[in-house]
């Protein structure tokens, strides 16, 4: 296979049914332990303060599985619409859900069954009725042009083969002067195409 | 805007990381346009 300019060559629905069965796991078996950190643990680690994680669902919180803090520049306000893609168990979407308030909007994407209904039981639990939980690929959002004031996402984006079509998106949702705010993991060191290609490296 | 976390640190990935000098990274950005 053949792979486009900053496109790797692995068949994009096995990976995704691959990385569904991983974060089907997270999502209902965080107690297994992975390569990857999780839960509060991880989000100490990343800056979240310890208030905020213990105003969550433990259930959300236990799932967790970012790389980075999409809050850390500071907080969204509220009122504003909020696009979280790959929103995982919610863990992000409920925060942004406090913060944006009832007058404000989360549209939360997911393609993994298992994790949209965690996002959801979280929103129940919590009260909030400001959050839609949507499945979709980051690669083509269910979503409307000129929708989010922000898009916010953890530790998806290096999951996704075709990553231009995935900051397009980002761009297509965003309205004018919206921000980005995204977590996720970068290399310092090339990696060989060899390893891109290979499918059992992305999903491990 | 960006800031970086040695987000493997510890974890099974640490070895992988490592080599390739893996960072959790988060990032800001803004569309043009008011």
């Amino acid at each position: 296979m053949t792979a486009s300019p900053g496109v790797a060559a692995v068949d994009r629905e096995e990976l995704r049914a691959r990385i569904a069965s991983k974060y089907r796991d997270v999502a209902i078996n965080p107690e297994l332990g992975f390569h990857f950190h999780t839960g509060a643990p991880l989000a100490a680690m990343l800056g979240y303060p310890a208030a905020v994680v213990a105003s969550l669902p433990p259930g959300t919180v236990e799932s967790f599985a970012g790389t980075g803090n999409p809050f850390l520049f500071g907080d969204l306000l509220p009122g504003e619409t909020v696009v979280d893609i790959g929103c995982g168990a919610g863990f992000d979407t409920l925060i942004a859900a406090a913060q944006v308030g009832p007058s404000g909007r989360v549209l939360s994407v997911d393609m993994t069954p298992e994790m949209r209904e965690k996002t959801a039981a979280g929103a129940r639990d919590m009260g909030i009725a400001h959050v839609e939980v949507l499945a979709g690929f980051a690669e083509d959002l269910p979503v409307a042009a000129a929708t989010a004031d922000v898009v916010i996402s953890n530790g998806v984006i290096n999951l996704c083969p075709d990553k231009q079509a995935v900051f397009r998106e980002m761009y297509r949702v965003l309205k004018p002067g919206g921000r980005i705010q995204v977590g996720d993991i970068l290399v310092h060191r090339e990696v060989p195409q060899s390893a891109k290609d290979d499918i059992e490296l992305w999903s491990g | 805007m960006s800031n970086e976390v040695d987000v493997f640190s510890g974890s099974k990935h640490e070895s992988d990381a490592a080599e390739f000098e893996t960072r959790g990274v988060t990032v800001f950005a803004r569309k043009p346009g008011s």
